[in-house]
């Protein structure tokens, strides 16, 4: 299937994401300067305004990842918070303007909020720096509709991936079932370490001391899919992402947050006993997955491919990766 | 003297003879009557006491849940050396087509020791596709082929597109009376538990997967009980008992257990499988979390499951039939909203309790290999104990 409207995450009627890029060079306690690459992006999965819940899995191979709201989204398998990507550093002050963002908008029970840390120190100073709750909010607040900015921007901006620059990208795909239109929308951050995979001798070298990396991949749909469904996607997605690790890595973290905005539910104890739920048949699984993985995929490329370098710590200024550069990677998978 | 007024007896001056003593008569008593004593067993009910605040289904069983049906198959074999003890169980979860017509289930190992076959194809699709199958440790493989073959008759495209079954097998350790490593359970035993399944009153006790099964160092096996939820759905527990010691046994909160000190323990109990199923509108997760709540019941009977004890749950709801192959894209369904499963949780843990419970009132004392006996927990003095208990507290017994 093609790619929706703007090929973004956003394709999917309701979700928004916002960026925050923090770009500091602060004095260091150790006398020199502390160089802060880094920010944060969140994708929420409906307005924050409606009293709703949404159906979700989450999945994570590999332990060395920060998923909070880990218990609700396993347990419950719900999502009410926007889903936030930040350096490790900041996960406590991102979850925090959650709520406070939560409690802004009237809605006491955003929570849990689920925030997903990632490691940019390779090219930020990020122990140094604790950003700030009112540009959190601000950002929040200026959370878009529309094609998501790419690229080193929101929590891409210190990323790094295969030893070229990391970043944020997003894709989407439509899909057709029984003559319904559905929207698959994928939001990647790649922070892979340098290896030897499918990027086998293609990696660059670099990072080396920094061994723990992550792929990040937050998913959206209009799909009626029930959690037990969507673990299976997020499986497959997984499972098809994880030729991009490197080899005999046992740092990096690969995490799949998956939520489908059919079937809102109510945050209130009241109402209806039994609520109606619809589910897609599992034998469209295949398919869905297929559209998921391919979007993925294409977020993947681009969060690579629309990066521009960055100069960070310690002189540390992984190139551009080229399209050439990223075919080499990617081999078929990676042609859209 | 009958064995059933001896033991009264014996309750009566408990504390005041010396327990060797009485150990010796009652040992004598026991070769008196023979290695299956045949002394009427009662439900925990029937004894008077009550678990919990919610009504029990009509037949206080996993049936109650329509549709579900339980046969047995129990193997008695032989005296001494090489006595088998053992059978199988199995539990139709509908009253169609299993295979073809799945339901939602969720799964939860409270403790891992344990095998229970067919789990990753229940957690990774969330669905149910087989019948449940409860035996001893080493008759698993058997069991499992005899499903297959059963599903294979009974489908004529399975084995063919793609289309595998992952049957559920689950067991606990029976050696303590039976000759467990000769295996002697044949597909054909396992073709008439199915053929034995039944919708109406469970047998109990020492019957079918529970024939040779201990707990709390009493004679165990298959226990069930069911709750009822708003006055409308069902919750129905059903347990094959291996697990627990005397002395942490509880009943309705009470240690009763540590009161009773004959007839002497000779084993501790090894595993526990648990099987809930509700007619209520329940999807994969919260299924789970219906799991774990029964993990709870056993915890209220005082079990603590240690290491060496598999304690598997599983949890199925009949109220949606998933068809393997189907014409619609799209399923309409409904789910009974989380801030409304507390009920639900709450008959759980009753239900799993006095499922277990009566897994012990109802099992007869089996005298087995080696001429190993397990006891049946005497009536007599579970009754006097409670009352015991009753008496004491701020007049909330329920005991009649």
């Amino acid at each position: 299937m093609t790619a929706s409207p703007n090929n973004s995450i956003t394709d999917l009627p309701g979700v928004r994401v916002s960026h925050l890029t923090c770009h500091r060079d602060l004095p260091s306690p150790s006398g020199g300067k502390a160089l802060i690459r880094t920010g944060l992006t969140a994708v929420f999965p409906y307005p924050p305004g409606k009293k709703i819940r949404l159906f979700a899995a989450a999945m994570a191979l590999g332990g060395r990842g920060e998923l909070t709201g880990y218990e609700v989204l396993d347990d419950f398998c719900y999502l009410n918070s926007p889903a936030v990507i930040t350096n490790s550093f900041n996960v406590g002050r991102a979850y925090n303007a959650v709520l406070t963002y939560g409690f802004s908008v009237g809605r006491d029970e955003l929570w849990p909020p689920v925030v997903i840390g990632v490691d940019d120190s390779y090219l930020s100073d990020s122990r140094e720096f604790l950003m700030d709750e009112s540009e959190i909010l601000e950002a929040f607040r200026e959370a878009t509709e529309g094609q998501a900015e790419e690229g080193s921007v929101g929590v891409g901006y210190g990323l790094s991936a295969f030893g070229w620059k990391g970043g944020v990208g997003n894709s989407s795909r439509v899909l057709d079932i029984s003559g319904l239109r559905f929207t698959c929308g994928v939001l990647a951050a790649t922070n892979l370490a340098p290896g030897i995979s499918i990027a086998e001798t293609e990696s660059k070298a670099g990072r080396e001391d920094h061994p723990h990396g992550s792929l990040t991949i937050i998913g959206g749909t209009d799909l009626p899919v029930v959690p037990h469904q969507m673990q299976q996607v997020a499986s497959s997605i997984l499972l098809s992402l994880g030729a991009l690790r490197s080899r005999g890595n046992h740092c990096d973290v690969l995490t799949c947050l998956l939520f489908s905005t059919a079937n809102p539910m109510s945050m209130e104890n009241e109402g209806p006993q039994v609520f109606n739920v619809e589910a897609v048949d599992d034998s469209f699984l295949s398919p869905i997955s297929a559209e998921f993985e391919k979007a993925a995929w294409e977020a993947v490329a681009r969060s690579l491919l629309k990066a521009r370098p960055v100069r960070g710590k310690e002189g540390r200024e992984p190139a551009a990766m080229a399209a050439d550069d990223w075919e080499r990677i990617s081999g078929k998978r990676g042609r859209f | 003297m009958n064995r059933r007024r001896f033991l009264q007896g014996t309750v009566c001056g408990l504390s005041l003879l010396p327990a060797g003593a009485l150990l010796e008569e009652i040992l004598q008593a026991a070769q008196e009557t023979g290695p299956t004593l045949s002394t009427p067993r009662k439900r925990l009910r029937e004894l008077g006491a009550v678990v919990g605040t919610l009504d029990p289904g009509r037949w206080n069983a996993l049936t109650d849940v329509p549709g579900v049906r339980v046969g047995h198959t129990t193997i008695v074999k032989g005296e001494g050396r090489g006595a088998v003890r053992t059978g199988v169980s199995v539990i139709l979860p509908h009253d169609g087509n299993i295979w073809e017509e799945n339901l939602y289930a969720g799964y939860f190992d409270l403790n891992g020791w344990g095998e229970m076959t067919g789990i990753q194809a229940v957690t990774g699709t969330g669905l149910l596709s087989t019948p449940v199958f409860l035996t001893g440790t080493y008759n698993v493989g058997i069991v499992y082929s005899a499903a297959l073959e059963y599903l294979k008759k009974t489908n004529r495209s399975l084995g063919s597109e793609g289309r595998i079954a992952y049957p559920v097998v689950a067991e606990c350790f029976d050696d303590f009376l039976s000759d467990t490593r000769s295996r002697q359970v044949s597909d054909l035993d396992v073709f008439r538990a199915i053929d034995d399944a039944s919708t109406g009153p469970v047998v109990e006790g020492a019957v079918g997967g529970g024939t040779g099964m201990t707990a709390f160092g009493f004679k165990g096996g298959i226990g069930t009980s069911s709750r009822v939820v708003d006055k409308h759905y069902k919750v129905g527990v059903l347990v094959m008992a291996n697990t627990g010691s005397r002395s942490q046994l509880r009943i309705d909160g009470f240690p009763v257990g540590r009161e009773i000190r004959v007839p002497p323990q000779r084993q501790r109990g090894k595993s526990i499988i648990l099987l809930a199923a509700t007619d209520a509108p329940l999807l994969p997760y919260q299924l789970r979390k219906l799991a774990k709540r029964v993990g709870l019941g056993l915890g209220q009977v005082g079990a603590i499951s240690g290491t060496g004890s598999g304690d598997i749950v599983l949890a199925f709801s009949t109220a949606r039939r998933i068809p393997r192959k189907s014409s619609s894209a799209f399923h309409k369904l409904q789910a009974v909203s989380d801030f409304y499963l507390t009920p639900f949780y709450q008959a759980a843990v009753e239900a799993t309790q006095e499922a277990i419970l009566n897994a012990l009132t109802m099992a007869q004392t089996t005298v087995g290999r080696d001429g190993n006996t397990a006891y049946g927990i005497p009536l007599d003095q579970v009754q006097k104990i409670l009352q015991k208990y009753y008496g004491l507290g701020r007049g909330q017994g329920v005991l009649r």
